[in-house]
């Protein structure tokens, strides 16, 4: 059964009119979690743009962008409208648009070359218009680019590793929307702190970095380096030494010096960082992977800042490991996806310091991603983790399932099978609109 | 003066010290962020101290068998330093020789038991260290080479290492580099695939790491270089628990290695393991281990490749599941340690074998449980961590003396 938001698919063009017509003039439909410095799409989202990872023998074997057609009522609606190969396979996982909308960088973190596309020229066919391939050498050796993320005139990049020894140690990466090198800062480990006041361990791993302008800070996160994120993941497990690199902090930093001030203790491996998006909620959520465990990092009256557990995330004894979350648009509600057991978990976080689970569904075999509308009430999910860390055989299920929430239940609305339209293993979901160029 | 390290620490005696002009004691850590070139300083000397190692050797080793035509020139060093550290040795960018034998790491990689390749492909065995290499042969831990310049060309063209499709491919790709072009040209070197494989034997050579505090001791007279605790882990070395069997001390010099291939039960270990079915632990974080069902860890597992060790290379039973001793000498910057990385400490190591090793029908027969106190034990691991050469650090700084090859303009 589809809700009446998705059932628009099927009704035809005419539909689709009269419900944009009637929708009010603010609504505002775009992916929650972005940074503040993008325009918002207002309405309804009309395409998903899917960073996917080629796989060896299926299709041409290329990593590709995916453009599905999110626009209900449209003729091609819940496809594949347009698919972009880059020319081999680097490990495409995340990326991000610059300030104005018209561009979106996708990084490989085992090449680490970067891709750029324009999406305002044709929105419902991005072009790919630049490669950037010496990321590398011109950031002075950080290996991965992994989150991309829009600040005035430039963008931020959060590597993985380095080219020294391929272990997590790396740094954040400023690169001008015109493709220049713009600088580099080495994340604070315990031998070369930056000046930040630190804990028991200082790693200098990294993994997200997410920006509140309005106290002046961001926060990255941290994964592991190259060996790890390219390994057999079974193979990993059962690497002691490999299990011992994983990241145990997240740092605050001066957004304006770019100066870290604090390497705060978060051990698991904490990945994705969502700043609460009301304009006195200051405070993130961070899910550390491999401890299940949902942290939340807020500042005091004294403006000091803090991380704190606040949830486990299903039972951490069975490593269901979390590795995306979403807030909604009115703070209330964190989407929690977990890849081992495939589901999807709505936690009220109306009290950030004491999040509750308050609903569950299995999505797959494998989940990975998970983006929410502005408007919260549609949900869509993406299956692929890295290229060998995906689930084999039976298990590999490659996808991306769009679902509408009423508050109570994910009612899906599409599907789309990546291993039957032999396009690979999607990953990362962004929001596209021709209405942001009009 | 003898300085003694803290165990696992690398440090610097005075007068190699002097010798590269840094100071004493001062730390070899990983300049990750202050990469470049020339990140240790302008040496022009720094090529012909590296052939003067291979040819003056170190207290403790025995003399170096030099490769046909005598030692390198200090230009083919420079050439094999060079391309050991250019990620552009495989075609994906990824993958340099010193991706997987990190200088900091002891030449080795401590962060795993077995390495990843290109595209991040499973390998089997534990990368070896490359100090005192030029004294190893044959090579890999099966002996499939018999010297370095053979032995280079296999992780060049292995489709799970650098992955190059071919020795032609390789050498095509150095030679569309203008910088490359313009390396081998000082190096005296045509751009081909014996000098590749040329100059980095050349410069492996020079990773010369002997005179630690025990061969002071045994081979320089100086009594007071161990201490009672070391010399006495050394008697059991040498006596009740019989390890210099394989790992060799001869009167004048110390390989520590007989160059032979042993089963020590490590190999039959893994395969029991995998059929075992049982848990998996698995550390999720600092102190914290979780029981995992070994389906869980499978259903994101490749299937285990099976490894036969010398077996592979000779086709007779009899080696099935033997491997190279490995020398002893800096083992406390190398770990984890056995073919397959399975032990993470020295301690492990020592007890693994005084209890036995794994019984099954090919183990040597010179592992036997043994009668060993603890403090024996510590003792033993005392001992081992007497192995590690002075000279280390300055090797470190020889080899982060060329920047990291990367792709770009």
């Amino acid at each position: 059964m589809h809700s009446p938001r998705f059932l628009l698919a099927t009704s035809g063009s005419i539909c689709l009119a009269v419900a944009l017509a009637l929708a009010p003039a603010s609504a505002r439909a775009d992916e929650t979690c972005q940074s503040p410095y993008l325009p918002k799409i207002t309405g309804q989202e009309e395409f998903v743009y899917v960073w996917t990872l080629g796989v060896e023998g299926l299709g041409d074997g290329e990593d590709k962008l995916v453009t599905i057609d999110a626009r209900p009522g449209s003729k091609t609606y819940g496809k594949v409208v347009h698919t972009a190969s880059v020319g081999g396979r680097f490990e495409a996982h995340h990326g991000g648009f610059n300030d104005d909308r018209s561009q979106l960088w996708l990084g490989g973190l085992d090449t680490s070359e970067i891709f750029v596309f324009d999406v305002r020229t044709d929105p419902g066919r991005p072009r790919l218009v630049k490669t950037i391939r010496d990321f590398t050498r011109a950031s002075g050796g950080v290996v991965g680019p992994h989150g991309i993320y829009a600040l005035p005139g430039r963008l931020l990049i959060s590597g993985l590793s380095n080219d020294r020894d391929h272990g997590g140690r790396t740094a954040l990466v400023e690169y001008s929307n015109e493709g220049k090198h713009i600088a580099t800062h080495w994340n604070p480990t315990s031998d070369k702190p930056f000046g930040a006041a630190r804990g028991e361990v200082a790693d200098g791993y990294g993994y997200d970095v997410r920006v509140l302008p309005r106290k002046n800070v961001m926060l990255s996160s941290s994964f592991t380096g190259w060996s790890n994120y390219m390994m057999d993941f079974g193979k990993m497990l059962q690497d002691p030494e490999a299990m011992k690199r994983f990241g145990q902090t997240v740092v605050l930093w001066n957004l304006h010096t770019r100066q870290p001030r604090e390497v705060f203790q978060v051990p698991g491996a904490p990945l994705e960082i969502r700043w609460a998006l009301g304009p006195t909620h200051d405070y993130a959520f961070t899910a550390a992977a491999l401890t299940s465990k949902l942290w939340l990092v807020h500042v005091d009256r004294d403006e000091k800042w803090h991380a704190t557990a606040v949830a486990d995330i299903g039972d951490p004894e069975q490593i269901p490991l979390p590795v995306d979350i979403s807030i909604s648009a009115d703070d209330r509600l964190l989407w929690v996806t977990t890849f081992m057991d495939g589901k999807a978990r709505a936690f009220d976080i109306s009290d950030p310091f004491h999040p509750r689970q308050t609903y569950e569904k299995e999505i797959g075999r494998q989940l990975n991603m998970v983006s929410q509308s502005w408007d919260g009430a549609r949900v869509y999910f993406t299956s692929s983790l890295l290229a060998n860390w995906d689930k084999k055989g039976d298990d590999n299920e490659q996808f991306l399932k769009a679902y509408a929430w009423n508050g109570k239940e994910l009612d899906q609305a599409f599907a789309v099978d990546f291993n039957a339209e032999k396009l690979g293993r999607p990953h990362l979901m962004r929001f596209g609109s021709a209405s942001l160029y009009r | 003066m003898i300085v003694r390290p803290a165990r696992s620490f690398l440090w610097v005696a005075p007068a190699i010290a002097a010798m590269a002009g840094i100071a004493a004691g001062q730390a070899a850590a990983a300049e990750i962020g202050a990469a470049g070139a020339g990140a240790a300083g302008a040496d022009p000397l720094r090529d012909e101290r590296a052939v003067t190692r291979i040819v003056a050797g170190a207290l403790g080793l025995p003399a170096m068998a030099q490769p046909p035509g005598g030692p390198p020139a200090a230009g083919l060093v420079a050439l094999g330093r060079r391309l050991f550290f250019d990620r552009r040795l495989s075609p994906s960018g990824t993958m340099s020789c010193g991706m997987c034998h990190i200088p900091e790491q002891g030449f080795t990689s401590q962060e795993l038991a077995t390495p990843v390749g290109s595209h991040g492909r499973s390998l089997r065995r534990n990368a070896p260290t490359l100090l005192n290499v030029a004294w190893v042969t044959p090579l890999f831990h099966d002996g499939r080479a018999a010297s370095l310049e053979g032995q280079a060309l296999s992780p060049l063209l292995a489709p799970d290492e650098m992955a190059n499709p071919s020795a032609d491919a390789l050498v095509a790709r150095l030679a569309a580099d203008p910088d490359m072009r313009q390396a081998f040209v000082e190096s005296g070197s045509e751009i081909a695939i014996d000098a590749v494989v040329n100059a980095l034997a050349a410069w492996q050579r020079t990773l010369v790491a002997g005179g630690s505090r025990f061969d002071q001791w045994r081979f320089a007279g100086d009594e007071n270089a161990l201490t009672d605790e070391e010399r006495h882990g050394f008697a059991l070395f040498t006596g009740a628990a019989n390890c210099a069997a394989c790992h060799t001390v001869a009167p004048d010099h110390a390989l520590f290695t007989d160059l032979m291939f042993h089963d020590t039960g490590i190999g039959v270990r893994a395969d029991l393991a995998a059929a075992s079915g049982l848990q998996v632990p698995v550390e999720i974080a600092p102190g914290r281990t979780v029981l995992v069902d070994r389906a869980l860890v499978e259903s994101v597992a490749e299937p285990r490749a099976s490894d036969l060790g010398r077996f592979e290379v000779t086709g007779d039973p009899a080696d099935r599941h033997r491997y190279r001793t490995p020398s002893l000498r800096n083992v406390a910057l190398t770990a984890p340690y056995m073919h397959d990385g399975s032990l993470a400490t020295l301690g492990e190591v020592v007890r693994f074998y005084a209890s036995g090793g794994v019984p099954h029908a090919g183990l040597d027969p010179r592992i036997r449980p043994l009668d060993l106190a603890e403090s024996d034990v510590l003792a033993l691991v005392a001992f081992l961590e007497s192995l590690t050469s002075p000279d280390v650090a300055a090797l470190v700084r020889d080899a982060r003396s060329v920047p990291v090859g990367n792709a770009g303009p």
